[in-house]
């Protein structure tokens, strides 16, 4: 059973179709959602939350219809909104207990798992503090307390990192990491920022437009591209990039002596500054690439209609002299 | 996620019946609404007016205590007029409280943005609105129909005479007026604090909701040599219903004498309003029509 599983959904709202014909599902343990603004990333969330009813077709949230099972599927799901939404007047450990006890918690019990989501995220000793006087940073993290007090089988989180300086985005991805590694819940993660994603999710839905651009497996990308390598070399890079081909690597060179590599799994980097050493060639930088997602998500910006599996592959163009 | 390990952990406890989740709303907010020190103050000024008669009771009810204080005067007479007055006074009280209360509990939700958080969990609209009508009702029960009746209790018990058996009729008008009161007060009071955002703001318009209609229909009854215009002024329109519930006499003036389904229709009317503005306004997100 898929996470989510979408079919031909279609979502009008004020009388504009702001999701168009979505088809797909999601497997993941942690899934983004990725997408321009108004591509209709929040819109999904919502619907898939009940806040929206879908025109036409069907949404399914670990296998729960979002049209006719909303209650099911909010007792199942923690909900992290992107913008602020609390109830300024109540201390943390009230407000998280609220929510959990709306979830379904009996009190004591919610009170309990207030005070280890509190600790959990990292709020431990500002709980008993009112919520109108934290920082930006603890809004987000009690957000993401009241997300997972009641323990639920998918996480939701609109824009996790939003607003956040470099530590704390550093401290809130960390945490999704951890969850994530934990492995009781899956996580749907909607973010404008490819780096995010990129480090929490294993698979990624992009939105384009109100529709599906792409759905990609980020690990089975990854997987693909450990051994894509960029280099900057002086020298013989023709017969250095011969010598690669030879080997069964995919070599290419560019201007400025820049040459890409997609080496097999049975060489390694030695094996490069070995064939450098013997083709004359030198290497002055070396980098391994990890940024398959961003080529994912550029090409599904630039493709019309939902990019085939293969498509979103990043091509291997010979640019160069070679 | 024990506290000491900092780890995360799964629910895996019982967990309560959908049926209770307004319940946690009512509660969290009475809590709210009662955690105010000028909420018990204005709680315990409203309790007054029954201290007041329940003292007139207990000299008219005992012949020694009114012929030293009243003679053989009627002005202590305890019948329907008597605690027709005493409801009308709790009612303005009710008023007062309500315009206090409902803001404190819907204006916090909706100033913070908190509606997309609350109806993320296993609670609908009508749910959210069912939890905190219930909190300003049983807010509002405590000045109306149950001090009320506990002075109809005491009157029942220190009666000299057989007067119960008689005055059943007032119990069950005491306690079916102040529940339509506190009713439609409550869904106004609600309506009018999910529209304004403002806790003090709110308070205001509640007011205002309450007396404006009444100006307006003064002023078109007098323009237009009509008494219907006096309909929109809710409280005496109330009035009118609590003299037929308690059976008291028709007093005062004649132009308010209204049929009763003119009083049910505006009652029916304006609670019908509140809910719609309650539909409108109750929502995880506003949809931007365009």
């Amino acid at each position: 059973m898929g996470v989510i599983a979408l079919d031909r959904l279609e979502v009008r709202l004020g009388g504009r179709t702001v999701l168009s014909g979505l088809t797909g599902e999601l497997r993941g343990r942690a899934v983004g959602l990725l997408g321009p603004n108004g591509a209709g990333k929040s819109t999904l969330i919502n619907t898939l939350l009940g806040f929206h009813e879908p025109s036409a077709g069907t949404a399914k949230v670990l296998g729960m219809d979002a049209r006719t099972d909303r209650m099911r599927i909010r007792q199942s799901v923690g909900y992290m909104p992107e913008n602020d939404s609390f109830i300024g007047n109540m201390s943390g450990v009230r407000f998280v207990r609220y929510m959990a006890e709306l979830s379904g918690l009996p009190p004591a019990a919610a009170l309990e798992r207030a005070h280890e989501a509190l600790f959990y995220v990292g709020l431990g000793e500002v709980r008993y503090r009112k919520i109108s006087t934290y920082s930006l940073g603890m809004k987000q993290l009690i957000k993401l307390a009241q997300a997972l007090a009641h323990g639920p089988k998918l996480l939701i989180l609109d824009e996790p990192t939003n607003g956040l300086d470099p530590t704390a985005r550093q401290r809130m991805v960390q945490l999704i990491k951890e969850i994530r590694k934990e492995g009781s819940m899956h996580m749907l993660i909607s973010s404008h920022l490819l780096r995010d994603i990129d480090e929490t999710c294993d698979e990624v839905l992009i939105l384009k437009k109100g529709t599906i651009a792409a759905i990609s497996n980020i690990e089975e990308e990854r997987r693909s591209h450990r051994n894509f390598i960029e280099m900057e070399m002086t020298g013989d890079t023709e017969a250095f990039a011969q010598k690669m081909n030879a080997l069964g690597c995919e070599c290419a060179r560019f201007a400025g002596g820049r040459v890409k590599v997609v080496m097999p799994d049975a060489l390694s980097q030695r094996d490069l500054y070995i064939t450098a050493a013997e083709t004359g060639a030198e290497i002055r930088r070396i980098q391994t690439r990890r940024d398959s997602l961003e080529d994912i998500f550029l090409r599904a910006m630039e493709y019309e209609g939902v990019m085939p599996r293969d498509a979103q592959q990043p091509a291997f163009v010979d640019g160069g002299k070679g | 996620m024990s506290v000491f390990q900092h780890e995360y952990r799964p629910y895996e406890g019982p967990t309560t019946p959908l049926w209770k989740r307004p319940v946690v709303l009512a509660r969290y907010g009475l809590a709210e609404a009662w955690g105010s020190k000028i909420t018990i103050g204005l709680a315990v000024l409203a309790l007054l007016p029954c201290l007041v008669e329940l003292v007139l009771m207990y000299l008219a009810d005992n012949p020694l205590a009114k012929m030293l204080v009243v003679g053989n005067s009627k002005v202590l007479e305890i019948n329907e007029r008597f605690f027709f007055n005493l409801l009308e006074v709790q009612s303005w009280f009710a008023l007062v409280l309500a315009a206090w209360i409902a803001p404190r509990l819907v204006s916090f939700d909706l100033g913070d943005n908190a509606m997309p958080i609350l109806l993320s969990h296993p609670i609908s609209r009508f749910g959210y609105v069912l939890g905190k009508f219930i909190a300003l009702v049983l807010s509002l029960s405590y000045v109306t129909w149950i001090p009320l009746l506990l002075l109809f209790v005491y009157q029942c018990y220190a009666s000299p005479v057989p007067w119960a058996v008689g005055h059943l009729g007032v119990a069950f008008g005491l306690f079916t007026g102040a529940l339509v009161w506190i009713v439609v007060l409550s869904l106004v009071c609600l309506a009018v604090s999910s529209w304004v955002k403002w806790r003090v703001v709110a308070t205001g318009a509640i007011f205002a909701v309450v007396f404006v209609p009444a100006g307006v229909g003064g002023m078109v009854s007098a323009i237009l040599r009509t008494r219907w215009g006096f309909l929109l002024n809710v409280p005496v329109v109330m009035s009118e219903l609590w003299m037929r519930l308690l059976g008291v006499p028709p007093f005062g003036n004649p132009m308010f004498w209204f049929p009763n389904i003119a009083i049910v229709s505006v009652l029916v009317v304006t609670s019908l309003l509140c809910v719609a503005v309650l539909n409108a306004r109750i929502r995880a997100r506003e949809v931007v029509r365009g």
